[in-house]
């Protein structure tokens, strides 16, 4: 029996033994690596990257993708701050515009991919041009302002901890429980794994990919906000390398791009590994360059890997 | 259990050699093992004196063993001549594409084979029996001297038979050997010199089809007597209607179909590939609309139905293509087995996981699953466990009607009457079924009324103490039954 749980999880398990094993060889390497300082300086840069991939864990598990959070991501960012323009009566409103907006995406991406049948990969494409150049209507140039308490998102701490990383850590506990534990969560994977099977047992299907889509927005929403408290001001053009960096650590996390296979635990693994991975090759001095090329091997290396345990 | 059990056979040339037996009797496994898809675990291989062995279907190719599925290896849209030379199509200099030559030598094989095909049309343009055409001018453009039909009879049916039949003595006087995989007895005596019979993987023997009768080799193929097959049918009463169809109509798919099922009652839906019959099903269902007609169930008409409503109101459809939408295979038995019910369930948004666990243990008990913990991801279990899983998942909803497409298809022959007897028992608990087969004896055998389908109509109603397989047939391939337009 214990034995058959350790077969069943041994993908999720060989991602956080290799996680490891980067922390362990890291300290070695390195002597800042250790350094409280670091450690926070670390943890802090994991909240952005990480709603996001959550995010995509869930678009991915229903066999899809969602290429339009990057400019969902610009967008959130550029419309806290340009909105709010340091005014702190503001804040609460505009927080829930803007969620309430990357909402509206994704509930519209949801929709014309299942009422349509296009590819998500298409569908969110399209979207991603759409919001971008909306916001770029908006404002070509970093833009806006924020009051000094909104700082609190991306540089507070609550007992010594990052506020951003206790952010974080709900969103993923939330995530985990939900595909985990709840119908809906049956529902993603078996949408994933054979959406004519899910659909020939009574699922909506159609209505777990809104949903799906939704949940991908409005962590893009979080990171775009997230961003605005960090920089102080929007940036349309912030998201943009987000758009495919959300989808390494899910599938470094061993979340399959067929669909049905994986879920958000290996995908906080695979963002752990990511982040450390660069935060090290920063501290060994590797030039930026290197570091592109060290995670796309990464990429590839490890997705081959679950290739080869078929499927 | 050996799909394939240290079974002798040989084949030589200019000779129609047919290999017979039931559903699960090892004759695909045979093939394959010829044809180079598979590897044997024992045994020899002997081709013209010589023993051979080879480790793909490439290598088998270039011995000149060729095979046609079932299911056509052609690529829709190419034309008729590329696909017959694809791969190896006549070459100019430079890696161009020789079209003239491969149009003339093309135009060459279909003539020797003495058939009429247009060159230049898409594959995808054709019909099956054409197709079928296409795939034997390829193989013998591999040069092939052995050619293997795999139940050429199943896409094919009245005058394409026929002229299959016809193309089949063309190659045999030429001196090629013909091995013609079927279970339909009248085609082997037609147009086999010799047979062997296979039964649970094991050789039950081979005979000359002119020294023996039909149902010599019928007692061979089956070991026991027909009847014995087919659970004793229960006391006709009359009980309520679960389903009525009224002039169902899915443009371009059925016309007008009208049916009703009742309450313990065995309805078997007979007629060919293509007869709409799973599309039927699935209209049923709620998986596609309907352009026009009515579905009544249980007295209530239906306007808009979906599968969530099918399920929720009591109807199960265990689909005829098993492999591919039958299970979520990366799920496990337990998450398999209550994806139907899982609304039945819950506590809130949150499964009851407990409860789901004693409810998909009862399942693998009850109808015998074999798997090392209901954890274990389906993809993992045998295809016949598979299956068990499947008929679990439906006959767990207690449906008040249940649709079964194909129910045997791919099971073995001891799995067959535990399904057959499963069927009965649901019937008698008052369950109304609605069965889709192919295999005319399980027609027979297993229905208390019969509806032959053709090109998306209902022929006519039958009675199994009253028909034969042969007026099945004839009703399905449309020469009896109600003319065409008729309402």
């Amino acid at each position: 029996m214990r034995f058959g749980f350790i077969k069943r999880h041994s993908a999720t398990l060989i991602v956080y033994i290799i996680l490891a094993v980067l922390i362990l060889a890291t300290s070695i390497l390195s002597d800042v690596f250790l350094t409280f300082r670091n450690l926070e300086n670390l943890l802090r840069q994991v909240a952005p990257l990480g709603f996001l991939s959550v995010g995509q864990t869930f678009a991915i598990l229903t066999a899809g993708i969602d290429l339009s959070i990057g400019s969902v991501v610009s967008m959130a960012s550029c419309l806290t701050t340009g909105l709010i323009l340091s005014r702190e009566p503001l804040v609460f409103p505009v927080l829930v515009l803007v969620i309430g907006l990357a909402l509206f995406i994704g509930f519209i991406n949801g929709m014309v991919i299942s009422k349509t049948g296009v590819h998500p990969l298409i569908v969110t494409l399209g979207m991603m041009s759409v919001v971008q150049g909306g916001i770029l209507l908006y404002t070509r140039s970093p833009y806006g302002s924020v009051p000094i308490s909104f700082d609190f998102i991306a540089w507070g701490n609550v007992w010594k901890i990052p506020f951003s990383i206790i952010m974080f850590a709900v969103v993923a506990a939330v995530s985990v429980v939900f595909l985990r534990l709840t119908v809906f969560g049956r529902y993603v994977y078996a949408t994933g794994g054979n959406e004519e099977v899910a659909r020939l047992s009574g699922i909506k299907t159609g209505r777990v990919k809104v949903i799906v889509y939704m949940i991908c927005s409005f962590t893009a929403a979080l990171t775009g906000i997230f961003l605005a408290s960090r920089m102080g001001m929007g940036d349309p053009l912030v998201g943009e390398r987000y758009m495919l960096d959300s989808i390494i650590p899910v599938l470094i996390g061993g979340t399959r791009l067929t669909g049905g296979r994986g879920g958000v635990v290996g995908t906080i693994a695979g963002i752990f590994i990511f982040t450390i991975l660069s935060n090290a090759l920063n501290l060994l001095d590797v030039s930026a360059y290197w570091q592109w090329i060290v995670e796309g091997l990464v990429v590839i290396v490890s997705v081959s890997f679950y290739f080869r345990q078929k499927g | 259990m050996l799909a394939l059990d240290k079974v002798d056979f040989s084949c030589n040339t200019g000779e129609v050699h047919a290999v017979v037996g039931e559903n699960g009797a090892g004759k695909s496994t045979l093939m394959k093992v010829l044809a180079g898809a598979y590897r044997p675990d024992g045994g020899k291989i002997m081709l013209k004196g010589k023993e051979i062995s080879f480790s793909s279907p490439r290598e088998a190719q270039r011995h000149g063993i060729s095979i046609i599925y079932q299911e056509f290896n052609l690529i829709p849209d190419l034309t008729v001549a590329e696909n017959i030379f694809l791969g190896r199509e006549p070459q100019k200099q430079m890696g161009f594409i020789d079209k003239k030559m491969l149009y003339e030598r093309a135009k060459e094989l279909l003539e020797n084979l003495g058939v009429h095909i247009d060159l230049d049309v898409r594959v995808s343009e054709l019909g099956v029996a054409q197709q079928q055409m296409v795939e034997i001018a390829k193989s013998l453009s591999l040069k092939a001297d052995i050619i293997i039909m795999d139940e050429p009879s199943a896409v094919v049916s009245g005058k394409e038979l026929e002229s299959l039949f016809r193309i089949i003595e063309t190659l045999k006087e030429s001196g090629k050997a013909i091995i013609y995989i079927s279970h339909r007895i009248d085609e082997i005596f037609q147009i086999a010199d010799k047979a062997t019979v296979l039964k649970d993987g094991k050789l039950v023997g081979t005979v000359d089809t002119s020294e023996v009768d039909k149902p010599t080799v019928v007692r061979m193929m089956v070991g026991r007597n027909l009847s014995e097959a087919f659970p004793s049918r229960g006391k006709a009463g009359e009980k309520k209607e679960v389903l009525e169809l009224k002039n169902v109509t899915r443009d371009g798919i059925l016309k007008n179909v009208s049916l009703n099922v009742r309450a313990g009652e065995i309805l078997g839906i007979a007629g060919l590939v293509g007869a709409g019959r799973s599309e039927l099903a699935r209209v049923i269902f709620g998986a596609d609309p309907i352009d026009r007609g009515e579905i009544i169930l249980n007295g209530k008409r239906i306007k808009k139905s979906t599968p969530k409503h099918s399920i929720a109101s009591g109807i199960g459809y265990v689909t005829e293509n098993r492999a591919h939408d039958g299970l979520v295979h990366s799920l496990s038995v337990r998450k398999n087995l209550t994806l139907p019910i899982l609304d039945r369930i819950k506590k809130w948004f949150f499964v009851k996981e407990g409860q789901e666990r004693e409810f998909s243990k009862g399942c693998v008990d009850r109808f015998n699953i074999i798997a090392p913990s209901i954890e274990q991801e389906v993809r993992y279990l045998s295809g016949g466990n598979q299956q068990k899983v499947i008929l679990a998942k439906w006959i767990s909803i207690k449906p008040s009607l249940l649709i079964l497409d194909e129910p045997t298809r791919g099971i073995d022959v001891g799995a067959k009457s535990e399904v057959y007897s499963l069927m009965r028992r649901l019937a008698e608990q008052g369950t109304a079924i609605l069965m889709i087969s192919s295999e005319l004896p399980e027609i027979i055998g297993m229905s208390d009324r019969i509806l032959v389908m053709h090109d998306g109509e209902v022929m006519g109603e039958l009675f199994p103490e009253k028909t034969s397989e042969e007026q099945i047939l004839m009703m399905a391939t449309g020469q009896e039954g109600k003319t065409p337009g008729e309402e």
